[in-house]
């Protein structure tokens, strides 16, 4: 609890104008924000486009936080509609590749670069049986998996940030972790590898 | 369809597939994008700390309760000298319509009566005149009134 009232501390702070605050909420959460946003839309450049466009509303916005919740939830909160509206564009581009192969068939549809099957096929080689086996699952699904591992948000926090019901979200999160073990349980677990703080904030709480 | 308790071990937090999950690779923004949005922020920052919040000016206070006052008074205005107040633009009688009846105490006095037929005359309502005397006369079918009003 220290850790979210210290968060929304220093985003008080930084809407009153103190920018050093925003950098210590920077470094916080900065790993687990990029880390949602790259395994929610596979791909490292709209990744970070999306990296951006959170933290420019943040600022933009800031003068109107209040810190009501979580300021994780809050983050999170612009990080999901973000996501939205970057999938609903990508459906519209989609279609209209999809119309544009139907009626001009000479021209080379504007498919995004993250899309084209080369690209997602090197992103799959580079990823490991859990990641991929994360990436199989409904956007849903794995925007729950994704919002408890890098943040450590509760059902109720998920439910809240994502805009459904508890129980809905609870069932997401419950199938994502089914799936998943099951995927890891054909698999041996990697051993070799060391384990990791669940978030950055940790190891950057540890430093001060 | 689901262990009740598959869930609930997951969210203790030390899970396998929690643990696996940590030993992945634990990619960060680039540096470059660190810059950018730091500078993004100390430049919003130092352009003024509530640039975004809206603030109410002072200077306003008195304007707004001036124009309160002053649309108040206008609609008090308008209630009392609106159109409901004021006189009827025209001064022609309004008959009051007596369903014919041969009880003499339903029937109005025929004075008052032939006044209102000839008032309706002199605005131009013939029509109306004429209806109502045709009524007059079966009200008062032996009443004297010389010239029709």
């Amino acid at each position: 609890m220290e850790s979210l009232d210290e968060d929304a501390r220093l985003m008080l702070r930084y809407r009153d104008g103190d920018t050093d605050a925003f950098s210590a909420l920077y470094a916080r959460h900065k790993g687990p924000l990029y880390r949602y946003l790259l395994r929610q839309v596979r791909n490292a450049g709209a990744a970070a486009d999306l990296f951006q466009e959170v933290w420019s509303r943040l600022i933009a916005t800031r003068g109107r936080y209040e810190a009501r919740a979580k300021f994780a939830t809050y983050l999170f909160h612009i990080a999901h509609n973000c996501t939205m509206d970057f999938f609903r564009r990508d459906l519209r581009l989609q279609t209209a590749a999809r119309d544009a192969m139907l009626h001009a068939p000479p021209s080379e549809p504007e498919v995004p670069e993250y899309q084209r099957p080369d690209v997602i096929a090197e992103f799959a080689e580079q990823q490991s049986a859990l990641l991929a086996s994360l990436h199989a699952l409904p956007r849903e699904q794995r925007e729950a998996f994704l919002l408890h591992e890098e943040t450590g948000l509760t059902i109720e926090e998920i439910a809240r940030v994502t805009q459904v019901g508890i129980e809905t979200a609870k069932s997401r999160l419950r199938y994502a972790v089914c799936k998943l073990k099951k995927s890891l349980a054909s698999r041996e677990i990697m051993e070799a590898a060391p384990l990791r703080p669940r978030r950055d904030m940790k190891a950057v709480n540890a430093s001060t | 369809m689901h262990p009740p308790d598959e869930l609930d071990e997951y969210l203790r937090g030390d899970s396998a597939l929690s643990c696996q999950y940590r030993r992945e690779p634990a990619p960060t923004p680039p540096p470059a994008l660190d810059a950018l949005v730091l500078d993004l922020a100390h430049r919003a920052g130092a352009g003024g700390a509530r640039v975004a919040r809206p603030r109410r000016d002072p200077c306003l206070a008195p304007l707004a309760f001036a124009a309160s006052v002053l649309l108040s008074v206008a609609l008090v205005l308008a209630i009392v000298f609106g159109p409901q107040g004021s006189k009827r633009a025209d001064d022609t009688p309004r008959v009051m319509r007596v369903a014919y009846s041969s009880d003499p105490k339903l029937v109005r006095p025929p004075r008052a009566w032939l006044a209102d037929i000839a008032a309706l005359r002199r605005a131009g309502r013939t029509h109306e005149a004429d209806e109502e005397l045709r009524r007059f006369r079966g009200a008062y079918p032996h009443y004297s009134i010389g010239d029709p009003p």
